[in-house]
């Protein structure tokens, strides 16, 4: 391919659109998913830590359990990003 | 006999480069968590070493996409792939030298590019592969991080919101210990395939491998991760201070928000064969988690100085490459032109390491 074609090149024509898409929405759904996951999971062990300190058992435990479930989400979805990676 | 000599230095070069690369990102990869102190630096440049070895095992798109749609592998030689890399680390430790944030990527591809037009021409680039699965990629991935890190910030903030500050900066400074382990793991993947590609494309340009159905030997794989992690030990400390500190300040949340980004941008972008430049993605990200809490509190000019850096690499890592495959030709199609361009590189190398070193010790601590 010579440089006169090169520049001449519409990126449409060579670009694999649905691939780049494809990452685009990956990222994004990965790097969103990920933050909230951690962030809900940072917020339960925090109310549970005030709950219990304030004697409100039920509500701690409530949060305990958004704590958890978030931390298992987080995890998931990194093993799951990576597990993709591996088996292609 | 000649052509296995340039092999043997062409890999060599190829894992110097990788070492070079991994010295040249430690700082990118590492810089948040330890700007955010949820890492001590020995720790968190120890972990991205691991990291990084372990990711250069889980794919092989990036170094498919080096290896064949880069420039054409029938039409090359060992000494040009020589010549490239000569390129790309000479740009590598110039920007190192002058602690300006570089992408080893691009200046991988610049320098191999720039020593093929020296060589036979410009039919032998492949100029769709390049546009299509390097230039673009390399413009969308970092403005994705961009807004992924933005976006991120502004969800951690408003879930976090009524909080008491301290409990948050814990849980996202344990985070970071996991999006930063991410973002080495992506780090390895991404640029250790570059070196396989590399060598690959040697292998199959000296005739040991076939070009058709497109495979890496397993000590190919095996001595890249082990280059590239190596190169990440060893540091590269002058660069944190611009990555983690001068782009924007960041609090652990955005530590978490930016490594998360480039992660996630970085291995999705790996699993789809595009070899992105890490440290433009892993900026983007940091970037974004500044803007998405205050525009102002990014340091856009420093930003600005380094995307000027980055518009540099491709043209000046090619015009090196180009220079180093001239300089190798006065002496021949054989093995003594790569000879003496390697000698003469390791002595300028050194001399750079030897003034470095004089001149005082890199930033140990942001």
């Amino acid at each position: 391919m010579s440089l006169g074609t090169f520049i001449h090149v519409l990126p449409g024509s060579v670009v694999d659109t649905e691939a780049l898409l494809d990452s685009v929405l990956a990222s994004l759904v990965a790097g969103v998913f990920v933050t909230v996951t951690a962030s809900v999971a940072i917020f339960g062990f925090a109310t549970a830590a005030e709950m219990q300190r304030n004697g409100r058992d039920l509500a701690a435990i409530g949060a305990g359990v958004l704590a958890a479930v978030a931390t298992l989400a987080f995890a998931g979805a990194i093993v799951l990003g990576i597990a993709v990676m591996i088996h292609g | 006999m000649d052509g296995d000599v340039v092999l043997v230095i062409v890999v060599a070069t190829a894992l110097v480069f990788d070492f070079t690369n991994g010295f040249h990102d430690t700082a990118n990869v590492v810089a948040t968590s330890i700007s955010t102190h949820a890492l001590s630096p020995r720790v968190a440049v120890g972990m991205a070493a691991l990291f990084n070895f372990a990711g250069a095992f889980i794919s092989i798109e990036v170094a498919a996409t080096i290896a064949s749609d880069v420039v054409d592998a029938a039409a090359i030689t060992p000494t040009v792939i020589f010549a490239g890399l000569v390129g790309a680390i000479s740009w590598n430790l110039i920007t190192w030298y002058f602690g300006l944030p570089s992408s080893s990527s691009h200046a991988l591809i610049g320098g191999v590019v720039g020593a093929v037009i020296a060589a036979v021409g410009t039919s032998a680039v492949e100029g769709e592969g390049i546009l299509g699965k390097v230039l673009i990629p390399a413009v969308v991935a970092p403005v994705v991080a961009f807004v992924i890190g933005a976006i991120a910030i502004i969800i951690a903030y408003r879930i976090c919101a009524r909080l008491r500050p301290g409990p948050v900066t814990r849980g996202f400074r344990l985070g970071q210990i996991v999006s930063g382990g991410m973002l080495a793991l992506a780090h390895g993947t991404n640029d250790a395939q570059k070196t396989m590609g590399v060598i690959t494309l040697a292998l199959i340009a000296n005739g040991n491998l076939p070009s058709t159905g497109f495979h890496i030997p397993t000590w190919v794989i095996v001595a890249s991760a082990s280059a590239i992690a190596l190169g990440t030990y060893t540091g590269g400390w002058r660069i944190i201070r611009t990555m983690g500190t001068r782009i924007i300040k960041m609090d652990s949340a955005q530590g978490f928000s930016a490594q998360g980004a480039g992660a996630a941008v970085i291995l999705a972008s790996s699993h789809f064969g595009f070899p992105l430049s890490t440290t433009q993605v892993i900026a983007g990200g940091v970037m974004g988690s500044g803007a998405g809490v205050r525009v102002s509190a990014v340091r856009w000019g420093v930003a600005g100085n380094i995307v000027a850096a980055w518009f540099l690499t491709l043209p000046a890592a090619a015009a090196i490459g180009a220079a180093s495959y001239a300089f190798t030709s006065i002496f021949g199609d054989g093995a003594a032109g790569p000879v003496i361009l390697s000698v003469l590189a390791i002595m300028l190398g050194l001399t750079l390491f030897a003034r470095r070193i004089r001149q005082g010790q890199p930033v140990p601590t942001v």
